[in-house]
């Protein structure tokens, strides 16, 4: 039994580092610089609180705008830059299929997940990062999702998602003018993010930790 | 200061996503929700000769994989250290205001919430990261869809789920 379950995490740690050697030869950044992106996306989602519940589930009952805010700016501004690097040879398109019936039944489950649980894939483990225990349980769930999707990805949700109807982009629907229509969706969406109205709530949990010239809801 | 501001955080967002894309960071998307199958796949050992979705994600749930575990660490060390937020903690505050006190019922609705969550992104093809900043940064129709999707059924389901009413 005693070795059975030492074997069992040796397993586990030959297939962690299987994982550091598929990202070592697969060619997309080193293992540092992967590394170092995720301690980047950690830390920005972390230092702007866009991972907490009051800003997450807040949205969701429309009382709290910081995320869609920052989530359209970093949209309008990447955009724009974005299709000239490509332009350039800097950067590469990676666009994903428009399958409808999985992104209306998956989109659909999504947001009411997203709405109960004041989270997302993203912002979830940075909020486990910071001890929320609630969360992680969550992820547990969120596991088992991904062991169901893939016992039965072939079986029943493959055929779910329907076909895909190919892989397009905006610019594409209005040959010649593709260069207006990227800077006009840049400049769109740069200025709904600025249009939004600001409403925040705050978690007072968080705040008495803070002296009174830290805290953001006295500024 | 202990909060950036929003505009700040769409900014460096903004940098980390270019930085991403770009083939002098790592040529592809920023994406994570892939990592959760790839991970169920380790943690229950799941032979990927006998799963063909565990053979497709390969290479990027590994990716996404190593991303996470800097997620955790540069999340772990900014609340530490900057947001001074680290605490445990088994249910928000806000929870406590538009739901309820019960402990068991918010650990039961994350658990439930979090598994459709990934079976909706990998349904949908991805998720936050993946689809709504990447894919709408690179203007594709499919994240347009998938944004739209997300936000009325979020806002619908906060409006029924809470009870959004001042108290």
């Amino acid at each position: 039994m005693h070795t059975q379950i030492i074997t069992e995490s040796e397993n586990f740690a030959s297939r962690i580092v299987q994982m550091f050697e598929n990202v070592i030869h697969q060619g997309h950044g080193s293992l540092a610089l992967v590394f170092l992106i995720g301690i980047i996306f950690g830390g920005i989602i972390q230092y702007t609180r866009v991972d907490k519940f009051e800003k997450i589930a807040g949205f969701s009952m429309l009382k709290d705008t910081i995320v869609p805010k920052m989530l359209f700016l970093a949209v309008g501004i990447t955009s724009i830059a974005l299709y000239f690097m490509i332009e350039a040879g800097w950067a590469h398109y990676h666009i994903k299929p428009v399958i409808w019936q999985g992104l209306i039944i998956g989109g659909t489950l999504f947001g009411i997940s997203m709405a109960i649980m004041g989270k997302c894939p993203g912002t979830g483990p940075v909020s486990i990062a910071e001890g929320r225990i609630d969360v992680l349980i969550g992820a547990i769930g969120g596991l088992f999702g991904g062991l169901v999707f893939t016992l039965y990805y072939e079986d029943f949700f493959k055929p779910l998602m329907g076909e895909s109807a190919g892989k397009l982009i905006l610019p594409e629907l209005f040959p010649g003018n593709e260069h207006l229509v990227v800077l006009i969706f840049g400049v769109v969406i740069t200025l709904i993010a600025i249009l939004i109205p600001k409403i925040e709530m705050f978690d007072e949990a968080d705040l008495s930790q803070l002296t009174d010239e830290e805290r953001p809801d006295k500024v | 200061m202990s909060r950036l501001p929003w505009w700040v955080g769409g900014i460096l967002m903004s940098g980390l996503l270019i930085l991403t894309f770009s083939i002098f960071g790592a040529d592809r998307p920023l994406g994570a929700s892939t990592y959760v199958p790839y991970f169920a796949g380790l943690v229950f050992d799941l032979d990927p000769a006998k799963y063909k979705y565990l053979q497709d994600i390969k290479n990027p749930g590994s990716w996404e994989g190593v991303l996470l575990l800097g997620a955790l660490f540069g999340g772990f060390i900014t609340s530490m250290f900057i947001t001074k937020s680290f605490r445990f903690s088994l249910i928000p505050s806000g929870w406590k205001k538009y739901k309820n006190n019960s402990i068991l019922s918010r650990l039961l609705w994350s658990f439930v919430a979090g598994f459709f969550m990934i079976i909706g992104a990998r349904l949908a093809g991805g998720c936050t990261s993946g689809h709504f900043m990447s894919g709408m940064s690179q203007m594709a129709i499919s994240s347009m869809i998938f944004g739209t999707v997300v936000m009325i059924s979020l806002v619908v389901t906060g409006k029924l789920f809470y009870n959004t009413e001042e108290k």
